[in-house]
This record gives C-alpha cells, structure tokens and sequence, in this order.
C-alpha cells in the first residue's frame, strides 16, 4: 500500500470566535479525483488555503507526497508540485493568454530570476501546446482579461499544467458556468489529468458535475468533514442526503 | 526590440549625437538635466508601470545617487580617468544598497501602505542630509563640484550622460522584456495567483526595488555633476513627486512613455519658469488636464491614435497600477 499523495490531519483554523475548520482529516491517494462537497461556509475554500499555505492553520498537519508542508508559503507549496486554481477566476489580465502560460513555464523552469535572456520566445513552443490542449490555441494572442468566463477557466487550468503538478487543487472549477459548460469543463479537466497522471481535489457545487466525474467524494458540513466514502456510499448516507444533496435537489 | 521600432530609435540616437552643435552651452545642459531625467522616470517606472507598485519616495535614491557623486568628487582622489569610470558604479552601488534596506522593509507591504513607508524612509534619508552636515554639508548641500577631468567640458559631459543614459535605458530595457520582466508583470496583474506558480512575491519586488533605485541613483550622480550642487531639497518629499509626475505625463504602460515625460516637463519648466513665477500653477493645470483628458499619458494619446486609425493594434492593456 503507498502512502497517500496528499494526507491531513487534525487540520484546525479560527478566524477570531468561528471556528472555520475543526479538524479536517483527509487522504487522497495517488491518480484519485476526489470531489469535496458542502454548502456554502462549510469550510473548503478555507481549507484550501490552509492547505496551499495561504492561511497558517492553528494546528494540525498537511503532508504532501509523506513530506511535512505544514505552514509553508505559497511559492513552496507550489514547488513541490502542488497547483492550484481559484474560486474567482484568477489570470494576468494584462498579459496575453501565451504569456501567462509562458510566465508559469518559466517560474516551473525556475528562470524568474534571469534578467539577460528576452522573454518573448521563451516556452512559447509548449505554452501554445498547453493552450492547445485545453482548447485555447486560436486565443493566444488575446489578453487574458478580455477573454470569455469559461475561456480563462480553461487558461487558469492551462497556467496550472504548466508547472507540472502531481496534485492539483480546483476550487469550484465550473463556479458561473452554464449548465451544460460545467459538464465539459470539468470532463477536460478529467482527461487532461487522467492523461498526464495528475491527481485532482476539487470542490463543487452541482452534483451532476461531482458524480460524473469524482472517484471519491468527501462531504464537508461546518467546517468538519461529515461523510466520505465512493459516489454510491455517499449517496446512500442519509445524513448527507439531509445536509446537502436534499438542500440542492 | 520589435523592428518597426529601430527607424524611431535609430533617428533620436542620430539626433542626440548631433543635437550639442545646433545648441548653445545652456541648452547643452537642459539636454544632460532631460536625459537624467529620463532615466530617473523610466528607473522608477519599472516600479510603477511593470511591477505595480507606486514608491512616494524614490527622491531617496536620486538623492544619494546624488550625494555620493559629489562626495566622490570630494574625496575620492582617484586619477581622473579612474574616477570617470568608477564614478556612476559608485553612485549605482550606495543607491542599490539603500534601496535593499529600505525595500526590505517597504515589500512587505504593497499599495498605499507600501507609498507610505517609502516616503518615511526618504523623510529619513532627508533629515540625515541635513543634519550630518560634516558629511552632507547640511542646509548648505554641497556645492562646487565639477565632473572629473575632461567630463569639465559642457561637450564632454553631455556625451558622457548620453552614453550612460543610454546604457541606463538599455539595460532596464533588458531586464524588462526577460523572463524576469514578465514575472514582474504577472505580479503586477495578480500577486496571489502568482505565488501559486512558485514565485517568491517579496523577493522579486524588493529585487525589481534594488534594480529600479540603482538606475535613479545614477541619474542622480548625472545630475549633480552637471548641477554642480547637491542639496537636501533633492531628499525632500515633494521632490519625489517628480518621477510620478514626468511617468503619468508620458505614459506609464510604455517603456520609453516616462523618458518623454521627463523631456516634455523639463523643456516646460525651463520655458514657463522663463516667464513667469507660476511654474507650479502651469504644472498643476497640465496634470489636471492630463488625468482628465489622456488618462495613458502622452504615449497613450499617440497609441488611442493608432487604434482610431484602425490601424492593427494591440487594445490598450488595462492598468490596475495607477
């Protein structure tokens, strides 16, 4: 049996009084696509970035891959092969969709710090590879902002692979799309990471979405994870059937 | 350096080549006080313009550029030729060495408190000036000084400020487009997701802090030897409105924008001040119309132009950093 890819324990964080997350374990393993489910305010954009190390959590441990990585900044967390995307869109706006994906190509390669070399050719090659695969090659030209919604989710996916993750954290992957985006969005996301072996933790709210695609599902409710189990498991528990699948059927 | 822009550039090289045989010694230096500047704003648009952050006290570090050119001068005793060569390292060191300390402290914050600490540490640097007056001569400044050898000459000296601004602009030019550019570009549109590509916010801020301060600082040292004085007024806050002022004046979403800033503000000044006390009363009534009416500054006028024409352009980016 391997050790898991990502494990949590005890993970607590309070924000003054609220006790946002009240000791979240968790443990995906490796190539798993681990969908976690909860109202809103359950607490999982918070882990997250309890997770990410956004957010220091007040106790608790996230091992990555059976390292520690408790408390570690962003940057780090990052470069151990950890990606994340967010709620709330979040691209370059000003640069080019080419450009923010040659931007993280060159953070992965670590040549942030080269000042001599021009930047304009730099993994342009794979950046427009990256752009092919989530289907944004005509747009590379285009600032990212004034790309359409679904557009720069799929670029922020594509800013993603390119740090060549082996966990990838999506937060509400399909959050303001349109029902039948929402299926095709998260089904590229599907294949792209069952291609390149990424394993995948994504929050989400419509179900169709979780069970088409999640191989585990874990249930969070008030900061605390209520339930996990596979898609049938989950489905059957009553208690979650009260909590959240009742609320949004 | 894309193609259709070498004609412009190669043209303005040719001009400022040839430009001190049309001019007399006062407007020889009026260009050497313009092509400082230039550098000043564009050092300190690198800041603003690629790596979003607005320094209210960046008078700080053309003001020790300043100060050490002249205490070079003063006290150096190098031979001349030495002195010619060692004098804009020295002026770019003590300045990139004040902006690591200042920056190290200033990164850690971003936005209006970041604005805020530079300005304190420059009210910092001002009260040093004036009151270490063995060092800084205090109130009096220092004054009498005189570029080393033959830089003497008016002649010699601008073409030693052309060549140095021009290395200047060069360089930043450089570090702009490589990756270490885009990175702080990226950073500049969005720190948070940034940091999720495992770049180290802080460092790459206070790096682009140290790069930006050393190019002012050589301006500064320029300056002061074509001024021939050093004053604590060079440290003093409002005159760190200066690079912000000439930056907005050209444009900040463009390289060269700041360095036409610098010209255009330079030329005003000596032209209105020529005629009127009410230098500043012509200066705020430009700014006023500029925000107002060309929010992209002068390069930004000349580029909605292009676009107007239909000409293939790119949009106009949108600046969250102003």
């Amino acid at each position: 049996m391997s050790s898991p890819i990502l494990r949590v324990e005890s993970l607590v964080k309070r924000y003054g009084g609220l006790l946002a997350l009240g000791g979240v374990d968790l443990a995906v393993e490796a190539g798993e696509f681990r969908a976690i489910i909860g109202p809103n305010g359950a607490g999982k954009s918070t882990f997250f970035n309890t997770l990410t190390g956004l957010l220091r959590p007040d106790s608790g441990r996230v091992a990555f891959d059976g390292r520690d990585i408790t408390g570690e900044p962003p940057h780090r967390v990052a470069r151990r092969g950890v990606a994340r995307t967010f709620q709330i869109t979040s691209v370059f706006g000003d640069l080019s969709a080419l450009e923010n994906v040659q931007v993280a190509l060159l953070a992965h390669a670590r040549r942030s710090w080269s000042l001599w070399p021009r930047a304009r050719a730099l993994g342009a090659e794979r950046a427009q590879e990256l752009l092919a695969l989530v289907g944004l090659a005509a747009s590379a030209a285009k600032p990212a902002g004034t790309l359409a919604h679904g557009d720069q989710k799929r670029l922020e996916l594509a800013i993603a692979l390119a740090g060549e993750p082996r966990l990838l954290l999506l937060d509400e992957p399909t959050a303001g799309m349109a029902a039948q985006e929402r299926l095709e969005a998260i089904r590229l996301v599907h294949r792209i990471a069952r291609e390149l072996g990424i394993s995948c933790v994504f929050t989400e709210h419509d179900m169709a979405v979780v069970f088409a695609v999640a191989t585990r599902i874990t249930v969070m409710h008030q900061g605390r994870v209520l339930a996990e189990g596979t898609p049938a498991e989950v489905r059957a528990r009553p208690e979650v059937q009260q909590v959240y699948l009742g609320e949004t059927a | 350096m894309k193609a259709r822009h070498a004609a412009p550039l190669l043209a303005a090289a040719a001009v400022l080549l040839a430009l001190p045989s049309g001019l007399t010694d006062f407007w020889i230096f009026i260009t050497v006080e313009v092509l400082a500047f230039a550098l000043y704003a564009v050092s300190f648009n690198v800041l603003l313009g690629y790596g979003g952050m607005l320094s209210f006290g960046h008078a700080a570090f053309f003001g020790v550029g300043g100060y050490t050119a002249a205490l070079f001068v003063k006290q150096s005793g190098l031979p001349p030729a030495l002195a010619v060569a060692c004098l804009p390292l020295a002026a770019m060191f003590v300045s990139a060495a004040a902006a690591l300390v200042i920056g190290f402290f200033s990164v850690r914050r971003a936005g209006i408190y970041f604005a805020m600490l530079t300005f304190a540490f420059q009210m910092l640097l001002y009260t040093i000036a004036l009151k270490a007056t063995p060092l800084t001569g205090g109130d009096d400044g220092l004054t009498g000084l005189k570029p080393p050898g033959l830089l003497a000459q008016p002649l010699a000296y601008y073409y030693y400020t052309l060549a140095l601004t021009g290395a200047g602009l060069y360089l930043l030019h450089r570090f702009v487009s490589s990756p270490f550019g885009h990175t702080l570009r990226a950073l500049r549109a969005n720190p948070l997701r940034v940091q999720y590509l495992g770049i180290d916010v802080r460092a790459h801020r206070l790096a682009a802090f140290v790069l930006s301060g050393a190019f002012a600082g050589l301006a500064g040292a320029i300056f002061a030897l074509s001024n021939g004085n050093v004053f604590p007024g060079w440290l003093d806050w409002t005159a760190s409105a200066t690079p912000v002022v000439m930056a907005v004046l050209g444009g900040t979403a463009s390289f060269l924008g700041p360095a036409l800033g610098a010209a255009v503000y330079v030329v005003l000044e000596v032209l209105i001040s020529g005629r009127t006390e009410y230098w500043p009363l012509a200066m705020g009534i430009i700014i006023v119309i500029l925000v107002l009416l060309m929010p992209e500054g002068l390069t930004g006028l000349w580029r909605m132009g292009v676009v107007r024409r239909g000409a293939r352009a790119a949009p106009l980016p949108t600046r969250e950093a102003r």
